[in-house]
């Protein structure tokens, strides 16, 4: 009995479905979404690209001159990262010592593309 | 009347991964069957001993979808047993939150691909909405619906924000009300119970004979879980009981799920309510681990999961080597398949909330002769160094 | 309504073929939609199940090697002119222009052909899980059938007439059957739930444990026209129902102009036919699949036989109480 009241109710009450392209499920603020890098916080320790699970963080030649802690830095390398292949497990975020490297809340969508890149 | 040979799967609409049944029926009479597995090995053991304890947990959460935090907490245990490190009681406890919710999201799917399965749909639309409300939390609190990636040697990955717990507080008493409401309908649904009771009986010596584990072997009234009787996390903190039946059919499966739910509930709702300060991971975890040897036991959804993990002493596993609760329950499958009716299949095979890719296991397959056989680690070893010319060490 | 060109009009468009088409379309979309709000779900479009059809019947048609083609691309269309042909006899608006003695007879058995049609192209098609699906639907046709045929046939030893229009009429002047025969209302409903191989008795067809039994070696054209058949014999057995069950379109006075009479009988058909609809539907979402062996069970032991008792106390009515 207790499935056919719920069926009723289920009727006269408003599909749970969220209908995509019109309405939008809410994105918690943990969301893993596209990658970014900030340049200007990167000092280029190499520590995402060395903890990346899917290693699509490569170290290419980017020198600049950084702030950090007070001091100035000139580093020598930038991350770069495969978009479409990074797995977005979180760990470049967890372990970049100045947050330079986070993923945005926005989808990164997805392609055919294991090139593409993010710099 | 002639037997007739009956294929199910690798491709079947019942199965949701692929396995090969080939089910002998005499009329709608199951006389015997062979099971085939292993047609997804993606060999994830080898995978993992190949990258340091940082990059293998997100490889060890995708060994199953559903359970991915169960194996990464599974391996993260044993690696920090080895290490000897103490992780904070925050990170305790969050890790046991994730646990308990991926518990009862696993629990939720189950009944609605039980429901599915003797083409009750409705169950399966509200269980799977419900479910909803577990998933919504779950990734509120990691960013994620299944692959948290919460779990680091010697703690948890984020914190757990004020709004974050307020929020899981709030859909706590809309699930406990609807877990009630499920509880009710299995229980009086008539075609559920035509369908579900005495159904793949399998009785307690069965279980204890076929090494039967989780919620498959509880329903079988064999009063074992490894929360309980090798408590890991917080569960001896917490109060909760062991959910068992003696009934062993397929009813019985689900009335032990059900009742997992409103347990993991409880321990969901003691953990966010007496979540202690302080940090969530230890300020510096070593990267390598010394020489040992661990089986690191842990209670997934779908019944004990072992982890053994050899190290030597390098920020690298030296053999990993994972027992799915699946691969310890299909056994008991092919027992309480024989001499049921060809309908009540899927039903039962579904019943152990089989995972077949995390299951998958070697075969070596003579491909001249199709014989079909094991060879020892030595051979194995011996074989793939000259297949891929990797230098012997010694 | 003796002129040739009123009868072809009422065969081919109105409420013949035609309509019975785009009726069948609609109840399909009627079922789909109530079952999905059932579910909690949003359900699909109106014109949904038309482009379901027209989907299916541009597609390829796949050829099993060693089936007799010329046969199994006619047995749709037989299935679908059975019931098509069935409904002619059911009064839509009034009394069917077609309408004769045992017309009641003929229906049920048109409307028994798409289920032995499926039992042939399942035993046809060379496939373990046609094979299974074809005898589970013979089987379930021994099971449902019987209890079926006495219950749809009660109205008439009531009414005293084996036609289904002047078993309508009968309803006029007296209380409809389904108050008068609640047992074999509800007997009815179930067995024609069982008849159109819906949920709970699903079982030919148990999409978890034989694939798509009988339907899995239909393609293209072929499964359009089946689908199609079954979605016309829900209307069939809907109307039918409605008309032996309570009252069809007649109504107890007299209205005025002959269209408005029309349109009103019209409208209680839509009205009491989509009732039994409804009525099906949510039998369809509240259950799971029954097992073969307890449907037998069932059928036998209480369906068929609540239907023979059915009879009796129509029997011993007819006797004390009824005046035919």
């Amino acid at each position: 009995m207790s499935v056919i009241r719920e069926m009723l109710r289920n009727l006269v009450t408003k599909p749970f479905t969220i209908l995509y392209p019109y309405e939008k499920a809410p994105i918690p603020c943990t969301f893993r979404g596209e990658v970014a890098i900030d340049d200007d916080k990167c000092i280029g320790c190499s520590k995402c690209s060395l903890v990346c699970p899917p290693q699509v963080i490569t170290m290419i030649d980017g020198p600049r001159e950084v702030e950090f802690k007070g001091k100035s830095l000139a580093r020598k390398k930038r991350p770069q990262v495969k978009l479409y292949k990074c797995i977005r497990c979180g760990l470049c975020e967890r372990h970049c010592p100045t947050g330079a490297i986070h993923l945005k809340d926005t989808l990164s969508g997805c392609g055919t593309d294991k090139e593409a890149v993010i710099m | 009347m002639a037997e007739v040979m009956v294929p199910i799967g690798p491709q079947h609409p019942a199965l949701k991964e692929p396995v090969n049944f080939r089910i002998y029926v005499e009329g709608e009479k199951i006389v015997r069957l062979e099971l085939d597995l292993s047609y997804n090995h993606r060999g994830i053991e080898k995978a993992a001993e190949e990258r340091n304890f940082i990059r293998v947990l997100p490889l060890l959460e995708r060994v199953c979808g559903i359970c991915s935090h169960s194996h990464a907490t599974a391996f993260v245990k044993g690696i920090e047993e080895i290490m000897g490190l103490e992780v904070p009681a925050r990170g305790q406890y969050i890790r046991t939150i994730i646990a308990e919710l991926e518990r009862m999201h696993s629990h939720l799917l189950w009944l609605g691909v039980a429901a599915h399965e003797i083409g009750f749909n409705t169950l399966l639309m509200w269980t799977w909405r419900d479910r909803e409300a577990v998933l919504d939390t779950l990734e509120e609190m990691s960013g994620n619906r299944v692959h948290y990636n919460m779990n680091e040697i010697g703690g948890v990955r984020l914190d757990l924000s004020e709004k974050q717990v307020e929020a899981a507080q709030q859909r706590l008493p809309v699930l406990e009300e609807r877990i009630a409401q499920y509880v009710d309908m299995v229980s009086h649904q008539e075609t559920m119970l035509l369908r579900f009771r005495g159904v793949g009986k399998l009785s307690k010596e069965e279980i204890l004979k076929y090494g039967t584990v989780g919620p498959t072997a509880r329903a079988s009234g064999v009063d074992y879980d490894v929360r309980r009787d090798d408590p890991y996390l917080v569960y001896d903190e917490v109060p909760w009981n062991v959910v068992t039946d003696s009934s062993g059919d397929v009813y019985g499966r689900t009335k032990v799920r059900i009742g997992e739910l409103s347990e993991s509930l409880k321990i969901v709702r003691h953990c966010i309510e007496n979540l202690p300060g302080g940090p969530i991971r230890v300020t510096s975890a070593p990267k390598a681990a010394p020489k040992g040897e661990i089986l690191s036991r842990y209670e997934a959804p779908r019944g004990e999961l072992a982890h053994f993990i050899r190290t030597n002493g390098t920020d690298k596993a030296d053999r990993l080597d994972i027992r799915t609760p699946t691969l310890a329950n299909w056994t008991s499958v092919a027992k309480a398949l024989v001499n049921q009716n060809l309908a009540d299949i899927p039903v039962i095979v579904a019943a152990i909330d089989p995972c077949l890719s995390c299951t998958s296991r070697m075969t070596v397959i003579d491909t001249g002769t199709m014989a079909q056989g094991s060879i020892s680690w030595e051979e194995l070893v011996r074989k793939c160094r000259a297949r891929y010319g990797t230098e012997v060490q010694p | 309504m003796t002129d040739p060109l009123l009868l072809a009009v009422y065969i081919f468009v109105f409420p013949g073929f035609l309509f019975l088409l785009a009726c069948a379309l609609f109840f399909q979309y009627i079922d789909r939609k109530l079952a999905a709000r059932m579910q909690h779900r949003v359900g699909p479009p109106l014109l949904q199940p038309l482009a379901d059809l027209i989907k299916t019947l541009g597609k390829e048609v796949i050829d099993v090697k060693g089936v007799d083609r010329g046969a199994f691309s006619a047995a749709p269309l037989i299935a679908l002119a059975a019931v098509m042909t069935a409904f002619l006899y059911i009064p839509v608006i009034g009394a069917s222009p077609l309408a004769f003695q045992g017309d009641l007879i003929l229906v049920l058995y048109l409307m028994t052909l798409p289920t032995l049609v499926l039992f042939v192209m399942g035993w046809l098609s060379r496939n373990v899980f046609a094979c299974v699906g074809a005898i589970r639907t013979v089987t379930q046709l021994f099971i449902y059938e019987v209890p079926f045929f006495l219950v749809m046939l009660a109205p008439g030893l009531m009414a005293g007439s084996w036609s289904i229009s002047e078993i309508v009429a009968w309803q006029q002047v007296h209380p409809w059957c389904a108050v008068l025969q609640p047992i074999g209302f509800v007997i009815a409903l179930i067995a024609l739930q069982a008849k159109l191989e819906r949920t709970p008795f699903d079982i030919p067809e148990a999409e978890t444990e034989i694939v798509a039994g009988p339907w899995t070696e239909l393609t293209g054209h072929r499964l359009a026209l089946m689908k199609l058949a079954f979605d016309v014999s829900l209307v069939t057995g809907s109307a039918l129902i409605a008309a032996l069950f309570l009252g069809g379109p007649e109504l107890p006075w007299v209205i005025a102009p002959v269209w408005l009479a029309a349109l009103a009988g019209f409208g209680l058909f839509l009205i009491k036919t989509l009732a039994v609809l409804f009525i099906l539907a949510t039998l369809r979402v509240a259950t799971g699949r029954i097992r073969l062996d307890q449907l037998n069970d069932i059928g036998w032991k209480y369906i068929a036989g609540a239907a023979v008792f059915q009879v009796a106390l129509v029997l011993v009515m007819n006797a004390w109480w009824v005046q035919p």
